[in-house]
């Protein structure tokens, strides 16, 4: 009986832990979502924009120190949230003076719509921030260590992590009104018009490569808000960029192409499947599991638990 | 209305128009006819702007026309209804014709115009919700004059209409600009490679061939000539 009970107290630990690190992980999803599954733009350096989002967060609260006199709560997810106008800012300056060249209206009718170019591009700039990272930050692990990673909240036998849990409270706030800013807002409509078809899109009045830069930036600066909540979760290296845009990568495909709240799904499912796995497998198979079930769906469900199939005209 | 002057474009080293002149008045119908490759579509997208000229002149409105950039031509009220249909296959049919009224007329006049497009096509109305793109050919030809209109221009480019569609939905389709000139009063500048149908309904016809106009005029006076009634009337 004894023996029942801890195995579901395991379940329900392994269940919460997925939930809240899914979370986070729908949330990064959400940000590469709206550059690869909308603006169909391959970019390699999401990871990293992940990555400066964390040092950004971790810069603001520790070193700079300017947001000390917000607390040890506030601090670190005020730190996180202000990570995503900053990365934006990257993504928007980048997207303005190099990625422009090789996306939007004058590329549609280049060899492959422009994506060797912008697969070329994107790997570049993971090259430069994750080399740059290690000259600027150092290859030390660092963490944000706040109070909130330490300690729990205790629901019953299961044991909740703050910083987690804050993680995914603000994950989910901020996917929601993602969507409903892509999906309600005039300016969401043409960002996502813009994606769809540049050439229209010029057609009725778009200005298609500022629209491009705002989705560019703004996917980047969401991946980093995911990247700021993070860091005060696990530590981080300027290398980390290159797991998570695996994760990333698979949860899009996962929840469907182009499909927005997909996205967060498949990134929520790879958190699922990540911390349940580790009830049945070794720790060390985490990963495998998560490859396991995403080829699974993709074999019975090609286009995505959320995807779409229409005809591209 | 709109003034086209010797104009010359080239895609690389290619000729795709030249010396080309072209007028349309406030209020006509105006059609551009001829075989495929006659450089049709490399006019529209001149005056749409996603094609610069080497040399000429357009005037709208008296105003310059290619010192303006692409996207903010639709905002001086020139709607262009692109070959292929070209919707926003991942949006509803509502979206893409809210993206139509993407101009600051269109967005004043939304109100009013919304249900004249729907009373237009109400196909368009019956699948409001609906992807563009799981729209049937025809539906999205239809969708794509709508979004045009949704941006209340005064002047409407619509680039071969009848492209891969039947004929009876071309005919119908056909009946619907026709309706939308007399009944609005609407310049309609089209372009077409079913000589017969543009020719029947234009007031004035421009026939182009390997980028040349090479024939001008009423429409009384090009469905009478003789050259066109064999080449293209099949009389």
């Amino acid at each position: 009986m004894d023996d029942l009970k801890w195995m579901l107290v395991d379940f329900f630990q392994a269940l919460a832990a997925g939930l809240l690190v899914g979370g986070t992980y729908g949330l990064m999803c959400v940000g590469l979502g709206i550059i690869f599954g909308v603006m169909r733009v391959v970019n390699f350096a999401q990871g990293d924009f992940m990555m400066l989002g964390m040092y950004a967060a971790y810069y603001l609260v520790t070193g700079f120190g300017v947001l000390t006199f917000l607390g040890p709560y506030a601090g670190p997810i005020a730190g996180a949230i202000l990570a995503g106008p900053i990365v934006f800012v990257i993504g928007w300056l980048l997207h303005r003076y190099l990625l422009g060249r090789v996306t939007g209206a004058r590329v549609v009718s280049a060899e492959a719509e422009g994506h060797y170019a912008q697969i070329i591009m994107t790997l570049g700039f993971a090259l430069v921030i994750t080399n740059g990272g290690l000259i600027l930050f150092g290859s030390q692990p660092i963490s944000l260590q706040t109070p909130m990673s330490r300690e729990s909240w205790e629901i019953g036998l299961i044991f909740l992590n703050q910083a987690r849990a804050i993680a995914f409270v603000l994950s989910v706030l901020f996917a929601i009104g993602l969507y409903l800013f892509l999906t309600q807002s005039n300016l969401g409509k043409t960002l996502r018009a813009a994606a769809d078809n540049p050439i229209a899109a010029a057609y009725v009045g778009i200005n298609v490569d500022r629209s491009h830069r705002i989705a560019f930036g703004l996917g980047v600066g969401i991946t980093a808000i995911a990247g700021g909540l993070i860091a005060s979760t696990q530590s981080f290296q300027p290398y980390i960029g290159f797991d998570f845009v695996i994760v990333m990568y698979a949860g899009v495909v996962l929840g469907g192409m182009g499909s927005i709240l997909g996205a967060f799904w498949g990134g929520l499912t790879i958190g699922l499947v990540q911390q349940m796995s580790t009830l049945i497998l070794p720790y060390q198979l985490q990963n495998t599991a998560i490859f396991v079930v995403f080829l699974l769906i993709i074999f019975f469900r090609p286009q995505g638990m959320f995807g779409r199939i229409w005809e591209r005209t | 209305m709109l003034k086209i002057r010797s104009l010359d474009v080239a895609y690389g080293g290619l000729k795709a128009l030249s010396d080309v002149s072209l007028d349309v008045e406030e209020g006509q119908f105006v059609a551009v006819v001829g075989p495929n490759g006659a450089g049709k579509t490399t006019l529209f997208k001149t005056i749409s702007g996603v094609v610069q000229p080497v040399s000429g002149e357009i005037t709208y409105k008296g105003q310059n026309l290619l010192a303006v950039p692409a996207d903010e031509r639709a905002q001086l009220g020139i709607a262009h209804v692109p070959e292929g249909r070209q919707v926003f296959a991942s949006m509803t049919v509502m979206e893409n014709l809210e993206m139509g009224a993407n101009t600051r007329k269109g967005r004043e006049r939304w109100a009013d115009l919304l249900p004249t497009i729907l009373e237009l096509f109400p196909v368009l109305s019956e699948r409001r919700s609906q992807l563009a793109g799981t729209l049937s050919g025809g539906e999205q030809q239809m969708l794509a004059i709508g979004r045009g209109i949704a941006s209340a221009p005064d002047l409407l480019m619509l680039d071969e209409p009848s492209m891969g569609l039947a004929p009876a939905i071309v005919d119908a389709i056909f009946e619907r600009i026709q309706f939308v000139h007399r009944n609005h009063g609407l310049t309609i500048l089209l372009v077409e490679q079913r000589v017969a149908e543009a020719l029947e309904s234009c007031d004035r016809g421009y026939v182009l061939e390997t980028g040349r106009v090479v024939m001008e005029g009423a429409h009384d006076t090009l469905v009478s000539d003789q050259r066109v009634r064999r080449a293209y009337l099949g009389m």
